[in-house]
């Protein structure tokens, strides 16, 4: 018995060793930047502008693109890039994050908020010790930010959607969604613009049913094939999360409908792009996310040197082209969302 | 003295008989009739439910389910239980998909890869729990999350892009049936079907009841309950490596970290109303079987009435309360006699 519970003891042990040295080295190296106390601009020297970035959740593809795309707006435009985010999406551990970045003093501040709400006061407290303070991929509205750097409109993404999928149905039919969590504000919202814009635009066309399959591929093609069943003469799918585009399309190839079902979703290049060579899935929108991230470091830069939002002239990178800043909601806009389709998803790597 | 004699083995044959349950018992026979009930009503109410087309994909989609309910079941009438399938799930997953984008192997050395991480993984679930006498709950928590950390630190930080078809065998499109059955779903009848028979007629299958039923008294008895409990934990571990390619060849051809999550609830569900007992020591496969079924059948049945997604929620959470309840008054009428 004695034994036994000693063996226990250093297993416990061993795995909480385990847990704290995982949660080291998951912290440590994809935000190698993020030493306390480097102050010190990394290579150009001239311009001492520390910008940090808080995504809501670090470690996955999406905020690892926009990181990229930051990074190298701080080697191009000379400035420091700090990123660190929360293993979870868990607004209390992004607000410590927050809480760290003021202390160490930083020029700017870019918060993608997991709670809007929560994070206005620490955006306030941010902006009394003399930070400059945005939002980026997502907005806090009810804040002191100084601007939210949007990766494109609600309007754009929902109306897009609608566009490129009856363009493949010929501008009439029955369609249905497959969204995925039932509460999510940005889901909704686009859903919201389809069903208007739908009814307004297309006359002969029907939405003729919205299901909610969680963050779950599997359960968003399980879905998709049950809509193909119950509705034969179904000939449109979305797919409203980057889980559910590719899930669609897959149920679509599987049942041997490609051609008589079409697709369109809101779907990573890399993770669409065998659909969109099958023609499974007609189209993928989205945006381009190292160029939100891009974008963001500009914006930071203006920002720390009191510079003209609405002068994006010095921006040279191509898939800048179209940014707009709307001064009176403080909304900079990387422009009208991405249309990836077989021709051009390969040419990104996420 | 000579008639005792002769009539000695006689006994024994009728009691080892009584002590076995009925072939199909109670709970099952529920199960079948409700899924005849709601099938004959799908099949008037939709148009297409009872169709192979929807049928075909639905019994796809239950095999991973009840593939690790077998292994679940074990563990389960042992009076343990697992939620680290979904851990084990993700790191079989990532690591397969990995080694299929990158190299060119074989399908059977892809599901020998998946079969051996998940049976690696089952056993350390299973040495912790059978020699560290700490509840199951715990430890599968415990490692769960380590797996969770582990199957992350194969993902690093991107999703794997361009899995070959090479998994097709056990997916939903064409290649995946044979003569319209699922080999999917086939390979998790054959599961169900040796596990039956396991757990009815051979003598470790017998242990495993008596553990959960009582396992100090299991031990007295002479029942090596350290090992077979380990065996259990490494059979979870080792079928859902092998749920693990069905998930990979029903899925896209991007393989994200949201595999195998929520799985381990799935199958614990599928499990309970099937009729096996959550205290230990009374549990089927074949219910197992059907409980899989039957979830996925609400769950796809809801969406083919076009009836809102979240009543499939409360149907599935109306079943496991059913079953449960009804298994508590039998544990009680039980305890009375």
């Amino acid at each position: 018995m004695k034994i036994s519970r000693k063996i226990t003891g250093a297993l416990a042990l061993s795995a909480a060793a385990a847990v704290v040295l995982a949660g080291c080295t998951s912290r440590n190296e994809p935000g190698q930047s993020a030493a306390p106390g480097a102050s010190e601009g990394a290579g150009a020297g001239a311009e001492d502008i520390t910008i940090a970035f808080v995504p809501k959740l670090q470690g996955i593809p999406y905020f690892e693109a926009m990181n990229t795309g930051g990074q190298q707006a701080a080697e191009e435009l000379g400035f420091e890039w700090l990123y660190q985010g929360p293993t979870t999406a868990d607004a209390a551990a992004q607000a410590d994050i927050v809480r760290s970045f003021i202390q160490q003093g930083v020029d700017v501040l870019f918060v993608a908020p997991n709670d809007p709400n929560s994070m206005a006061p620490l955006l306030e407290e941010a902006q009394a010790a003399g930070i400059h303070v945005a939002t980026t991929d997502t907005d806090a509205p009810d804040s002191v930010r100084e601007v939210f750097v949007s990766q494109a409109s609600v309007e754009g993404i929902g109306q897009q959607l609608t566009d490129s999928l009856l363009e493949a149905m010929g501008g009439s039919g029955k369609y249905a969604i497959v969204s995925c969590g039932e509460t999510a504000a940005n889901l909704n919202a686009w859903i919201e613009v389809q069903e208007e814009y739908t009814a307004s635009e297309y006359p002969d066309a029907e939405i003729v049913d919205i299901v909610y399959a969680g963050e779950d591929q599997a359960m968003a093609t399980q879905m998709a094939t049950d809509l193909m069943n119950s509705h034969p003469d179904l000939t449109g799918l979305v797919g409203e999360c980057t889980s559910s585009a590719p899930g669609v399309a897959q149920a679509v190839e599987d049942a041997d409908r490609i051609g008589e079902v079409f697709t369109v979703g809101l779907g990573t290049p890399q993770s669409m792009l065998p659909y969109l060579e099958s023609g499974a899935s007609s189209a993928s929108i989205l945006w381009d996310v190292e160029a939100l991230g891009y974008l963001t470091g500009w914006a930071g830069v203006q920002l720390a040197n009191e510079g003209d939002l609405g002068d994006t002239s010095s921006l040279e990178n191509e898939a800048l082209s179209e940014v707009e800043y709307d001064e009176e909601t403080g909304v900079l806009l990387l422009g009208p969302p991405t249309v990836f389709t077989a021709e051009n998803a390969g040419d990104y790597d996420y | 003295m000579t008639t005792v004699s002769h009539d000695a083995p006689a006994p024994q044959a009728v009691s080892m008989r009584r002590i076995l349950p009925p072939v199909v018992t109670g709970q099952e026979i529920v199960l079948l009739a409700v899924l005849a009930v709601l099938w004959v009503l799908l099949g008037i109410f939709t148009p297409a439910f009872l169709t192979p087309g929807s049928i075909g994909p639905l019994l796809v989609q239950v095999a991973p389910i009840a593939l690790i309910g077998v292994g679940m079941t074990f563990v389960i009438i042992t009076a343990g239980i697992d939620v680290s399938v979904a851990g084990m799930i993700m790191v079989s997953a990532v690591v397969t998909a990995r080694v299929l984008v990158g190299y060119d192997v074989p399908a059977i050395a892809a599901v020998a890869l998946a079969i051996v991480i998940g049976a690696a993984l089952g056993a350390i679930n299973g040495v912790l729990i059978a020699y560290g006498r700490v509840h199951p709950i715990i430890i599968t928590f415990g490692t769960s999350n380590l797996f969770l950390w582990l199957g992350l630190r194969v993902f690093d930080s991107s999703t794997v892009n361009g899995i070959p078809g090479t998994l097709e065998f056990f997916g939903r499109g064409a290649a995946g049936s044979t003569l319209g059955v699922p080999h999917s779903f086939a390979i998790a009848v054959v599961a169900v079907a040796v596990a039956w028979w396991f757990l009815r007629y051979a003598k470790a299958g017998r242990n495993l009841y008596a553990i959960g039923g009582n396992q100090h008294a299991a031990r007295l008895a002479g029942i090596k309950v350290q090992p077979r409990l380990v065996w259990v934990y490494l059979t979870t571990g080792a079928l859902a490596g092998l749920a693990a390619c069905m998930i990979i060849a029903t899925g896209t051809s991007t393989l994200d970290q949201s595999v195998g999550a929520g799985k381990e609830l799935q199958v614990i569900a599928a499990v309970v109303i099937g009729g096996t007992s959550i205290l230990g020591g009374r549990g089927s496969v074949v219910g197992t079987l059907l409980g899989a079924i039957l979830v996925q059948t609400v769950v796809s049945g809801v969406t083919q009435l076009g009836w809102p997604t979240q009543l499939g929620f409360l149907f599935v959470g109306i079943f496991i309360l059913i079953a449960v309840g009804t298994d508590l008054i039998r544990e009680r009428a039980r305890r009375r006699a």
